[in-house]
């Protein structure tokens, strides 16, 4: 896999770090609750400032999917599928990824997981269920 | 007051447009305003004011950003009295200068767009990864590029698949939108390619990302477009201007690729916005040129403006008749971007709605048009207008 690395900032840091560690943390609202994704610092339900670091576990819905013939680099493997992956019970969370483990299709069910991108960083890689 | 009454686009004109062009961003962007001002029947001295798009170091592609402005603005050695570092590429490109010209900032404004992604595609050996400028990736290609979406056709496929999927849409459908606008580019001399298309030809077309194959996809040109931008109360002054009726350019949803909620709502709320600004009516329209960086792009944009229902733009295209140079809404009558080139941000377009309407369109001329849709991009980002005769 390759691609282009990311640049970390204070909102995405959680973010990554938890990908380190085979985690996906998005943002809660401590003030009301609702869940996001990129973390912003600030509630897009409410607009409150008091957000902090959230774990999602549990199964995803796959939204819609790709799969990408083009070499757009001389050293991208392809094909290869992009997936943007939702969760039940938490609207506002979209997460896109690679699929692994078979065909997508949307609905369909995936398991969360990560795998070495460009320069060792790990990225959402998603797991058909 | 409506900027759309104070302000009339006066003047457009155009570089040589090629796969690949042995001359710099900069010499063909001052053949493009050259060309423009020409056109409008004004001479260089009169511009005082000039926008570009995009701004300087905005560029995510190689050969994305050319014509730099304080270097046309000392080739040209205007002075201005309105100047905008970036026009707004994304929405609109002449609805800023639009409303400088009629609040009187400024007379006669030039604004351009300069790929030169053709002859960078050649150096890379292949189309380059979008953001392929930068080490790193940042903002909302923070959450792309990593994982390998690294081009606005891996980002934009997805949404093909899902408006595909809720309304049953099929590539069969879709096909009739290149090999249409083909047609129409084998009557424009200035198009990159003009030989007949057909559908199995499109059918049977390499994959880039699925359920886009090559011919979904716009092609990476050099070359230059200029419009200029002109009060309208200096009317009488100009060769041939033409009328601004409406434009808008509303951002709802969220504003990235992997974030934005609702395929079958792009667009919407500009057309919305749009129609909410003119007694015309999406009958009255003669000719649409509707942004074709991609085939699924065309499609929202049919339905977002009204001239079909949403998720029956399939069955619309579908045969080709009713988007064809006599058809209901002759299409992209120049090509588009899908064969005339991928000039960008709307000045392709909108340099073609200008003619038609002017009556100067050539062997690609739709009689009597009136009236011209012109939108720009089309997803996040929206922007469109009505351009009439005066």
């Amino acid at each position: 896999m390759t691609g282009i690395p990311p640049a970390v900032t204070e909102e995405s840091e959680a973010f990554w770090a938890g990908a380190a560690e085979g985690r996906l943390v998005v943002e809660r609202c401590t003030s009301c609750g609702a869940r996001q994704f990129p973390a912003r610092g600030m509630c897009r339900t409410c607009r409150s400032r008091a957000t902090e670091p959230f774990e999602i576990t549990g199964t995803g819905t796959v939204y819609s999917f790709t799969e990408n013939h083009q070499r757009w680099r001389p050293d991208l493997e392809v094909p290869f599928t992009i997936v943007l992956v939702e969760f039940a019970g938490h609207p506002g969370v979209r997460v896109a990824g690679r699929l692994r483990g078979g065909p997508a299709a949307i609905g369909a069910p995936v398991e969360i997981g990560f795998e070495p991108g460009p320069e060792g960083v790990a990225v959402p890689s998603f797991v058909v269920a | 007051m409506r900027a759309e009454d104070g302000a009339v686009i006066s003047g457009v004109g155009q570089s040589a447009i090629g796969r690949q062009l042995d001359r710099s961003g900069m010499q063909l962007t001052l053949d493009a305003i050259e060309a423009a001002v020409t056109d409008a029947g004004l001479e260089l001295g009169d511009i005082d004011g000039l926008a570009m798009f995009p701004g300087g170091g905005a560029a995510n592609l190689p050969g994305y950003a050319n014509g730099n402005l304080y270097e046309v603005q000392d080739a040209l050695a205007l002075t201005t009295t309105w100047r905008q570092g970036q026009v707004e590429g994304m929405s609109l490109p002449f609805y800023g200068p639009a409303m400088a010209v009629a609040t009187g900032q400024a007379r006669h404004v030039v604004i351009w767009r300069t790929v030169k992604e053709g002859s960078a595609a050649r150096r890379a050996g292949g189309r380059p990864a979008y953001g392929s400028t930068k080490p790193v990736a940042e903002g909302p290609l923070a959450w792309l590029l990593p994982i390998g979406a690294l081009s606005p056709v891996v980002q934009v496929a997805p949404f093909a698949t899902r408006y595909m999927h809720e309304f049953g849409a099929t590539r069969e459908q879709l096909g009739w939108i290149p090999v249409t606008q083909r047609a129409h580019a084998g009557r424009n001399p200035d198009a990159v390619y003009r030989d007949p298309l057909t559908l199995d030809d499109y059918l049977a077309a390499r994959t880039i990302s699925t359920p886009m194959c090559l011919y979904d996809c716009d092609v990476p040109v050099d070359g230059a477009t200029a419009i200029v931008v002109s009060a309208t109360e200096t009317a009488a002054d100009l060769r041939a201007p033409v009328r601004i009726d409406a434009m808008a350019g509303v951002i709802d949803g969220r504003p990235s690729w992997d974030q934005w909620e609702d395929m079958a709502r792009v667009g919407h709320a500009t057309a919305r916005a749009l129609w909410d600004r003119t007694t015309l009516r999406p009958a009255d329209v003669d000719v649409a040129q509707l942004y074709d960086g991609f085939t699924i792009e065309v499609v929202w944009w049919l339905e977002a403006m009204g001239f079909c229902p949403v998720g029956e733009a399939g069955a619309f295209v579908e045969g080709g008749h009713r988007i064809g140079l006599d058809g209901e809404l002759p299409l992209n009558t120049w090509g588009g971007q899908l064969s005339g080139g991928r000039l960008h941000a709307a000045f392709g377009h909108t340099a073609e709605a200008v003619r038609q309407l002017r009556g100067e369109a050539g062997d690609r001329q739709v009689a009597g048009a009136e009236v011209a849709a012109v939108t720009n991009v089309g997803g996040y980002e929206a922007g469109a207008a009505l351009l009439t005769r005066l």
